[in-house]
């Protein structure tokens, strides 16, 4: 069981159960402070920029994009994959550790999910657009059609990837909002402002906290939390499999599913750090998300990154255990060697290495060495697609085929249109949504405080 | 709704749980408890079960027939397509969709049951015995029709001595006025 004297409590400064209701609510019931309006301010610029990208992209078309014959995939491809990744941190959180019992998530899987539920959208605009004739994306549902019937294909990885990515989005969302339903009730019970008790009132469905819906909630809890864990290995698999089953040298690995899902969770449990660190300083909800947690999440960076180093190697020896000539070529000379070695290195360097650092209890315990690590990895994650992307398209058999890949400022918009959309869209959600899930953490604070045997 | 009940108010759960023991040792039937969260031991004195596990596997029995049917019928019967001499029914790699058009259905599925038993739904009207209980009070709900006044002033007395912050009579309130 949780032993307090090795862990320490989960929730800091002996609270009541309605000062947490209080406390938590804190930032939904006061007006933000400055910086939040300058950041939503930017963020809005920047999805302003994006939108104007989309704006082009979809009236003239991809060609305005620094994607050729060769390199198919540019940036959107990256950002996507990159996007997907991030997305996974929520249910990698919030699933993994509700199935496994893990009660330090309670503080933090409610933004895990927010961050989930609004990165799988960013991701999704990606392949949309890179579609060409966005208007036309209904043909990839398979629906009795004039067409033939022509049906989708079944048995390709990019109608699996669609599928996958469209569960996934329902069931982060469904998750997410089911986890609200009792935080609803509770601001509809607690507030005195009658539009809020009406909105609130109608988002929280007639939630009672009876102990028949609580019986249903929890049960509902662990069947979404079951069958979500299986998607959460099995998107980013797919999504690997988009790349897997290309003929494409650096592509054509069996390591890739595992290898996808777990950089997937490195970059969302990053990203997931990334967002604590500014929940702590600008709410100052330190009680809640106690230097353990932070310490929790460096631990559990700290050890995937050792897969993630352990990954890289992996591939560099199998193309060279392999013996093929093009493998070879792919890592040796157009990676680690050639013209994207800032990506490689920066990628071995942002991953498998700096991360490395969080093996000092010192550097868990700042939030500075924290936030920076955070980013770092996040940087390096999107190296590392940008690495399989483009290095293995850009030089591929055919030394004719062979051409380099700059992207253009409306590639470089969209993606910071989607960067703007994200940041937009978690200052929404710590206005107007609990920061934390408030009935899960009155359920654990008293666990590591008491004496419990 | 005529239904009288009397309610105790609780802040601790040590004493709401006690509470509800002396009651079911004393044989007055609860008619609900209401909780700032779940409270495991709760369901297990009030006998509270959920069958949702068990519908979720039918919604997902029912969700992997119709999806292989549904595969078999377009890739084989309806508009069959050579892809390099491999098998129509390519069954190994109708697996993926089979799964997670399965989960997909099972969630939606789920969702709904959940929504259809509980009653829970947008928009419904927000009816609540003590609106405290979504908060930081433990409330226990009897219903005193069938009492007399000796068994309803030993439900108070009982409620009482267990630690209830109040002891009240109520009808559900509406939140949504």
């Amino acid at each position: 069981m949780y032993n307090k004297n090795i862990r320490g409590p989960l929730v800091e400064g002996n609270k009541t159960l309605s000062q947490i209701s209080k406390e938590i609510l804190n930032p939904m019931e006061t007006t933000p402070g400055l910086w939040w309006y300058i950041a939503f301010g930017i963020s809005l610029i920047a999805a302003l920029f994006g939108f104007y990208a989309i704006y082009i992209t979809v009236s003239q078309g991809i060609g305005t994009w620094g994607v050729n014959n060769s390199v198919g995939w540019g940036w959107e491809i990256v950002n996507f994959v990159w996007w997907i990744g991030i997305g996974h941190a929520g249910t990698a959180f919030s699933i993994f550790l509700l199935i496994l019992r893990q009660k330090w998530r309670t503080s933090i899987n409610r933004a895990a999910e927010a961050m989930t539920v609004i990165a799988v959208m960013c991701a999704a605009l990606f392949p949309a657009l890179h579609m060409g004739r966005v208007w036309l994306a209904f043909y990839i549902f398979p629906y009795p059609n004039t067409r033939g019937p022509l049906w989708v294909n079944f048995n390709s990885p990019l109608f699996w990837d669609f599928i996958a990515i469209t569960a996934y989005l329902l069931i982060s969302f469904s998750f997410w909002y089911l986890g609200m339903l009792p935080d609803f009730a509770t601001i509809r019970d607690r507030t005195t402002s009658k539009i809020k008790k009406a909105i609130y009132g109608f988002f929280g469905m007639g939630w009672t906290g009876s102990s028949h819906h609580w019986i249903r909630f929890e049960s509902l809890s662990f069947i979404l939390g079951g069958i979500a864990a299986v998607l959460v290995v099995s998107v980013h698999s797919i999504v690997s499999t988009d790349f897997a089953v290309g003929i494409i040298p650096g592509w054509h690995a069996t390591l890739f599913p595992p290898y996808f899902v777990v950089g997937a969770i490195f970059s969302g449990f990053a990203m997931v750090m990334t967002l604590m660190v500014f929940v702590r300083k600008m709410y100052s909800l330190t009680d809640y998300i106690t230097d353990n947690h932070m310490d929790a999440i460096a631990r559990i960076l700290v050890f995937i990154s050792l897969i993630m180093g352990t990954a890289y190697s992996t591939e560099v020896f199998v193309a060279w255990y392999s013996g093929n000539e093009y493998e070879m070529f792919t890592f040796f000379r157009n990676r680690i060697t050639g013209d994207y070695t800032v990506q490689f290195w920066g990628m071995i360097i942002c991953n498998a290495l700096i991360p490395q650092l969080f093996w000092f209890k010192k550097i868990r315990r700042s939030w500075i060495g924290l936030l920076i690590i955070s980013l770092i990895i996040n940087l390096g994650m999107w190296y590392e697609r940008f690495n399989i992307v483009v290095t293995s398209l850009s030089k591929d058999y055919l030394p004719s085929n062979w051409v380099s890949y700059n992207p253009t400022y409306i590639e470089i918009g969209v993606y910071a249109g989607t960067l703007g959309l994200f940041l937009a869209g978690i200052l929404l959600f710590f206005r107007y949504i609990p920061i934390m899930a408030i009935s899960e953490v009155k359920s654990v604070v008293n666990i590591g405080t008491k004496v419990e045997d | 709704m005529s239904r009288a009940f009397k309610i105790g108010v609780f802040n601790e759960e040590e004493k709401f749980i006690s509470s509800i023991k002396s009651l079911q040792e004393k044989e007055f039937i609860i008619y609900d408890v209401f909780t700032p969260y779940p409270i495991h031991e709760v369901f297990h004195l009030l006998r509270r079960k959920s069958r949702l596990p068990t519908a979720a596997y039918f919604f997902g029995l029912f969700a992997i027939i119709t999806v292989l049917a549904f595969l078999y019928y377009t890739s084989v019967l309806d508009w069959p397509i050579d892809y390099g001499g491999k098998p129509f029914n390519s069954f190994p790699s109708f697996i993926v969709v089979t799964i997670v058009l399965t989960i997909f259905t099972v969630t939606i599925a789920s969702l709904a049951a959940f929504s259809a038993r509980s009653k829970l739904y947008p928009g419904k009207e927000n009816t609540i015995f003590d609106h405290r209980s979504t908060d930081d009070k433990f409330i226990i709900v009897v219903n005193t029709d069938s009492l007399n006044n000796s068994q309803l002033g030993q439900l108070v007395s009982l409620m009482q001595e267990e630690g209830a912050v109040e002891v009240l009579d109520k009808e559900f309130e509406t939140i949504n006025a």
